[in-house]
């Protein structure tokens, strides 16, 4: 018989309220707490944890994680995913430093780098999305190729900044009226525009439908291969600009930057409640899985724990919050 | 544009015929889905289409909502020929299709799938919440659908869904709307509204594409019926020049009883299948019977009842809360396949793509996936004897293959389905279970599969089987259980069967 149903919805935007409530149902608030107690019980067992240099410090490693992660939250909610980021972002500080060498502009060197990002996306995307082959698969390929041109191309050097221009400095380090980092506030400024675009672009949401039933999206008259291919293309140019910062910060091209960085993003990205089979999860879950992750490696670190343990815990934190995470989906 | 624009003004103006489907051809491997079909939709009209499953209804439908491209024929709309090459080009050329299966995003709001075919968007782009919120609103309250504009799709029952998923067909400014047996899982209620609601649109010059097999419906909401048999156009008539049986005639173009060879004697009285009290989270509730050896025990029920529910739980598959099993005098315990299948019960699964077939496997290792350490020899399979055992089934049930390597994708619905039969016979089984065994498979071979089933009946096993379609429910069965939310309402013997009485237990 047909009867009201007034179930409250779990997701989708709706009046502030009924947001409030669906944000406590869903796993920001427990991410938002788990990392308020982390912050907590880092601040009690360390002096030197919650002082203003080290919580600097620690945002400014984390924007660079939040703008890549941004990235890869988007083409994992699209149902795919890139691991060749680390790869990547280590790789855009070569035309980004040559370029810099050779004209002394700063400006060229970036576009350059982004020219590079742009080019791994369409392959990357063209490869995934439109010849259909599995995601995981192209970039763990595009992952070495590029990692082996990078090794090529500097013979496993660090190529430096010969003119120790200002201004590439300042991007990575410098901070705007003194107080916020550049980093950080490229990182902000691109997570709330991604959070908008994500909440309330027709293109974000169709990332969703992409991502949570292609069958569907297809019926709906989406072209599921183009939202894709643009996923690929959003996710590389943010691993992009990920790099830029980070060889400012590094001070030159260094070959073996963003080693291992893809794993950390993806597992960020997975423990802020985004799934890997496509459709769930916010890019507001995603900034608070870097910022959980960034702190815990910080707060290990503090607490003089060896860097092997930190790698089990982390490990194991990923693991316990995803079983979490299922056994509560399941219970549902 | 959105809602309000919808159902208050004719979309088009009324220039005949809507549109024009002629010579329409369609080939998968291994089958002709549809052979030189025309179709002519008259705008205010309201077209049925009729046939049985596997008649070509859907694959029409399909090319019509472009995700099925023709092989062969044209299609012109108000006049010009038109190529519709993905879903995109049909939803532009203001075809809405309401499909069968529910197509909507289960993560989403009912109002946001709605309109997710074309969010309506502000000044600068970002979507108008407000008015998706408001015009779903609206459009349900004109249309007396009672579904919350809130809620997430996921949660919603099936039936609330398909609601859901007609008023997504109406919202956007429509010129053909069809409707793929949109009251398969909706309450009499429901579906009066939805007759409104298709007088309306007709009313309007949308031209409705009704299909159904549900003769009463055809009846009482079409105004010309078009039969479809074999991928082939039958009969395209006004209704009105139809009788129930002269609609049949069509559809099925021979007597039943021919479909339905039957070789066996009467069951035996050895009980192999004993359920008692069963219950499970998802939908059974409290059900009980019990199946004998060399019988047919046919189960019918309506879209949700909980037929595949049940055979999916019978055989260990899915989690039981309360009750008993018992194969042959054993109880299922620990309840999963594993035991199942020792015990000696199988399942042919309604959905052979997804949880039956290897589609990119061959033939040979289809057939003998249930049954590999009967061929192994010191822990390797012995391939010799594996492809003879194979090859003895596919003789017996005259699987037509051009060879155990060919892959089974390749291979016709109806030789698919004899392969999964072959599996679990392999493997030496007591009780059978069949859910929908005849599910897109075309006439001709519906009737090799009957053949079979009775054959199995007929060596001693038992054959539980679920069906939502009548004639092979009374044709097949020896005793007949009806189904309705989840609960058995009624059993029978085939002799005090009636479909009256099938359906007013499964609408119970």
């Amino acid at each position: 018989m047909p009867q009201s149903l007034s179930l409250s919805a779990a997701a989708g935007p709706k009046r502030p309220s009924e947001w409030l409530r669906a944000l406590f149902r869903r796993n920001e608030i427990a991410l938002l707490l788990s990392l308020v107690a982390l912050i907590v019980f880092f601040s009690l067992a360390s002096d030197s944890f919650l002082t203003t240099r080290n919580i600097t410090n620690v945002l400014g490693q984390a924007s660079l994680a939040m703008v890549a992660g941004i990235g890869v939250g988007v083409l994992v909610i699209s149902g795919e995913i890139d691991v060749s980021i680390g790869s990547l972002a280590g790789a855009v500080g070569i035309p980004l430093v040559v370029i810099m060498n050779m004209t002394g502009s700063l400006e060229l060197g970036i576009a350059g780098a982004l020219l590079l990002a742009l080019c791994v996306g369409v392959v990357n995307g063209f490869l995934a999305a439109y010849i259909g082959i599995n995601s995981l698969i192209v970039t763990l390929g595009s992952m070495f190729v590029i990692r082996g041109a990078v090794y090529l191309y500097t013979g496993q050097k660090a190529i430096p900044d010969d003119l120790m221009l200002e201004s590439f400095y300042q991007i990575g380090n410098g901070r705007l009226f003194g107080a916020i980092s550049y980093p950080a506030l490229v990182a902000i400024v691109l997570l709330s525009a991604f959070i908008y675009l994500m909440r309330h672009r027709p293109f974000g949401r169709k990332l969703y439908a992409v991502g949570g039933n292609p069958e569907v999206a297809r019926l709906a008259g989406y072209d599921v291969k183009r939202v894709k291919f643009i996923a690929f293309v959003i996710c590389s140019l943010l691993a992009g600009i990920s790099g830029i910062l980070l060889s400012s910060r590094l001070g030159s091209a260094v070959h073996v930057a963003g080693l291992g960085f893809e794993f950390q993003v993806v597992a960020a990205v997975v423990l802020g409640g985004v799934s890997l089979a496509g459709g769930i999860g916010s890019l507001f879950g995603v900034a608070l899985g870097v910022l959980i992750l960034s702190f815990l490696a910080n707060g290990l670190g503090m607490l003089n724990i060896a860097t092997e343990w930190q790698l089990v815990t982390t490990g194991l934190i990923i693991i316990a919050a995803v079983a979490f995470d299922e056994l509560k989906r399941r219970a549902k | 544009m959105h809602a309000d624009a919808t159902i208050d003004e004719p979309a088009v103006a009324t220039i005949d015929p809507a549109m024009e489907m002629t010579g329409i051809g369609k080939r998968f491997p291994g089958v002709l889905a549809l052979e030189n079909v025309g179709l002519t939709l008259e705008p205010g009209k309201v077209h049925a289409l009729m046939g049985e499953n596997g008649a070509g209804k859907s694959t029409l439908i399909k090319i019509l909502a472009g995700v099925y491209q023709k092989d062969a024929g044209a299609i012109r709309i108000g006049g010009v020929e038109t190529d519709l090459r993905s879903p995109r080009d049909a939803l532009r050329q203001g075809i809405k299709v309401v499909f069968q299966e529910i197509a909507l995003i289960s993560e989403f709001t009912v109002a946001e799938n709605i309109f997710i075919e074309e969010y309506p968007v502000n000044g600068v782009g970002s979507i108008s919440w407000k008015t998706i919120r408001r015009d779903a609103a609206a459009l349900f309250e004109r249309i007396g659908f009672n579904v919350d504009p809130a809620a997430k799709v996921g949660d919603l029952p099936v039936s609330q869904q398909q609601m859901v998923e007609i008023a997504r067909a109406l919202a956007h400014e429509a010129r053909i709307v069809v409707m793929d047996e949109p009251t398969s899982s909706l309450t009499p209620n429901e579906v009066a509204l939805l007759f409104g609601v298709i007088r309306r649109l007709a009313s309007l010059g949308i031209a409705v594409v009704y299909v159904s097999h549900k003769l009463d419906e055809i009846f009482e909401i079409a105004d010309t019926v078009t039969v479809l048999r074999d991928g082939r156009r039958i009969s395209t008539k006004p209704v009105g020049e139809h009788t129930h049986d002269s609609l049949i005639q069509d559809m099925i173009g021979r007597r039943i009883e021919n479909l339905f060879p039957r070789s066996r004697g009467v069951a035996r009285d050895d009980v192999v299948v004993k359920v008692e009290g069963l219950s499970t989270d998802s939908k059974l509730k409290d059900v009980s019977f019990e199946a004998r050896a060399g019988e047919v025990l046919g189960f019918f029920g309506l879209m949700g009842a909980g037929r595949t529910e049940l055979a999916k739980a019978i055989v260990g598959y899915d989690p039981i809360k309360t009750g008993r099993i018992t194969i042959a005098g054993q109880p299922l315990s620990p309840h999963n396949t594993r035991t199942g299948v020792s015990l000696g019960i199988g399942l042919l699964s309604e959905d052979r793509k997804t949880e039956g077939l290897m589609l990119e496997l061959p033939v040979l290792q289809n057939a003998s996936l249930a049954s590999l350490e009967q061929f192994a020899r010191a822990g390797f399979v012995d391939e010799k004897r594996e492809k003879s055992a194979v090859q003895a089934f596919v003789d017996r049930f005259r699987i037509k293959t051009p060879g155990l390597g060919q892959q089974i994708k390749n291979l016709s619905g109806g030789n698919q389905q004899k392969v999964l039969l072959a599996r679990w016979l392999m493997r030496g089984l007591k009780v059978i279970v069949v859910d929908e065994p005849t599910r897109g498979i075309d006439v001709g071979a519906k009737s090799e599969i009957f053949a079979l089933i009775d054959q199995l009946a007929a060596q001693g096993l038992a054959v539980i089987m679920m069906t939502s379609e009548m004639p092979e429910l009374l044709g097949l069965s020896d005793r007949i259980a009806v189904m309705a939310e989840g609960r058995i309402t009624a059993t029978m013997s085939r002799d005090d069967a009636t479909q009256e009485k099938i359906l007013n237990a499964a609408i119970a």
